[in-house]
């Protein structure tokens, strides 16, 4: 019983998290809007994938990444550090609510962005760019869905740590900007030097965009990718909830 | 009955004794005010009980639960106005009522509440549009969506205009009808005149002295509660 009353309570605050996001015009432009223009320009000037795999096929995963990475690494972290600066987790501490649920609700509303965003890719690379169908849907979702837990735990524990809205955002860009580029999400990594690529593929986006792209085209995802984004999450999400519930 | 009661309570910020020895008790269905002076640990004593400051020594019951280690079940029981407090700027009135509705198990008719306390014409404005009464309405009428047993008020009409003021002292005087416990901080002396069954008056952290507005002002041998403030903080000019 309160459970359920619980579990409702956390659905609806994440919808409302959700729309205040969505709300937010940087927000929803850099999250949403942003990719597909990405998308579209990729599709108008790159150079064709050795071993002629589709531009898009390549693409749509790797924006999707970008998307990931932007709405947990940059918008989770700013919005957390911006509720405890502003005191909005303060009056929701002042409720019955758990505090770690409270942050596990922000997370789910920040994957529910990346969510949108992903989808929104894939409508218009299937219909602008003919995009096909991944080959392998279930290697696909579960890629997401560990990339999207594994970098969510970085963008709480960067919630966690960073005092202010503006050193959040900051340094969330800083780390994001990067990685994007080295890890394949802007450039695919078979166009990238290989200088390049070691450091890329030491970085937390790396997984994600290679076991995206790995299930896309039907190729078996890596067990290694797999472990790597089980075990960040595994350790920068339980750092988090240590460090959020003090 | 007794709701309420706070043993000998400490708390310190960097050595600093802000609550210095504290010890009161609040009785079932009254209306209980607390006044000082800024600074003298007010809001410190307030969040110690709803659990929301860790304390360092004494005890603290709030209807038999101790605020450290049953926070949440207490604030099932216990609403909170909070003196300084936000939402998301982007967050409606109306959304704000119905998502802190859904974080209790018996949450009063939001819609009704909203109404209750003139926020329906204000319920597709979002927080950071509101004035700073209307803000501090928003947050006196959310401390009593769960339909709390206790309710603290931590500064209740700071911000309001005489009008809502009295408006809200009506509303106040309803809930200690229908058996609320109202613990009231105020820099206000005519609001707890007006308002409270006892007042306590605290400085650096103690109890001054505590009674009804009528027997402190008797104490003192002033004609209002301001005076009598005055005089027995020895703050008197
Ligand atoms: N988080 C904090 N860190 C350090 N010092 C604090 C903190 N909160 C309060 N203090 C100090 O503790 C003392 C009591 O503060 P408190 O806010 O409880 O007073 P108050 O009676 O509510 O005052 P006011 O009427 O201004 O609201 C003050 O000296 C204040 O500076
Ligand atoms: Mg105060």
């Amino acid at each position: 019983m309160s459970e359920f009353t619980t579990f409702k309570g956390l659905a609806r605050v994440a919808s409302v998290e959700l729309l205040l996001i969505l709300r937010d015009p940087m927000a929803a432009f850099f999250a949403v809007a942003f990719p597909l223009v990405l998308l579209w320009v990729k599709m108008h000037t790159a150079d064709p994938l050795p071993g002629g795999l589709p531009i898009v096929a390549a693409t749509v995963p790797m924006l999707s990444t970008f998307v990931i990475g932007l709405a947990t690494l940059v918008v989770l972290p700013a919005t957390i550090a911006q509720y405890r600066e502003r005191r909005i987790l303060k009056r929701l501490r002042a409720t019955p609510a758990s505090s770690v649920l409270l942050l596990t609700v922000q997370w789910a509303a920040h994957l529910l962005l990346a969510v949108v965003g992903t989808v929104l890719l894939i409508v218009v690379g299937v219909v602008a760019f003919d995009l096909g169908a991944p080959a392998n849907t279930g290697s696909v979702v579960l890629a997401w869905l560990l990339g999207a837990m594994s970098l969510g735990a970085i963008g709480l524990l960067l919630g966690a740590v960073l005092p202010s809205t503006r050193g959040a955002t900051v340094i969330g860009l800083t780390l994001f900007f990067p990685m994007v580029f080295l890890s394949g999400a802007m450039i695919p990594r078979e166009l990238a030097s290989p200088s390049m690529r070691s450091i890329g593929d030491l970085l937390p986006l790396a997984p994600v965009v290679q076991s995206l792209r790995a299930g896309w085209t039907g190729e078996a995802l890596s067990m290694v990718h797999l472990g790597v984004m089980v075990a960040i999450f595994v350790v920068a999400g339980g750092l988090a909830v240590r460090l959020l519930r003090g | 009955m007794t709701v309420i009661e706070i043993e000998n309570l400490r708390k310190s910020y960097h050595d600093r004794p802000a609550v210095d020895g504290l010890s009161l008790r609040v009785e079932r269905g009254e209306i209980f005010g607390i006044a000082g002076a800024n600074g003298a640990g007010k809001t410190t004593v307030v969040e110690c009980a709803a659990g929301l400051r860790p304390y360092d020594d004494g005890t603290v019951r709030v209807l038999g639960l101790d605020p450290r280690t049953d926070r949440r079940r207490l604030l099932q029981r216990v609403g909170v106005q909070l003196q300084e407090a936000a939402l998301p700027d982007a967050l409606r009135v109306g959304e704000a009522f119905r998502m802190y509705a859904s974080l209790y198990q018996h949450p009063l008719d939001w819609r009704a509440l909203m109404d209750e306390w003139g926020l329906t014409e204000k319920r597709r404005v979002g927080f950071a549009s509101l004035s700073g009464g209307w803000k501090q309405r928003l947050f006196v009428a959310l401390a009593l969506i769960g339909d709390p047993e206790v309710v603290f008020l931590d500064e209740l009409t700071t911000a309001l205009d005489p009008l809502a003021r009295r408006s809200t002292w009506d509303r106040v005087r309803k809930l200690r009808e229908r058996g609320v416990t109202v613990v009231l901080v105020t820099h206000f002396l005519e609001e707890a005149e007006a308002l409270c069954d006892r007042v306590a008056i605290i400085d650096r952290g103690r109890v001054v002295t505590a009674g009804s507005p009528q027997a402190l002002i008797a104490e003192a041998g002033t004609d209002s509660l301001d005076s009598a403030y005055l005089t027995l903080t020895g703050r008197g000019l």
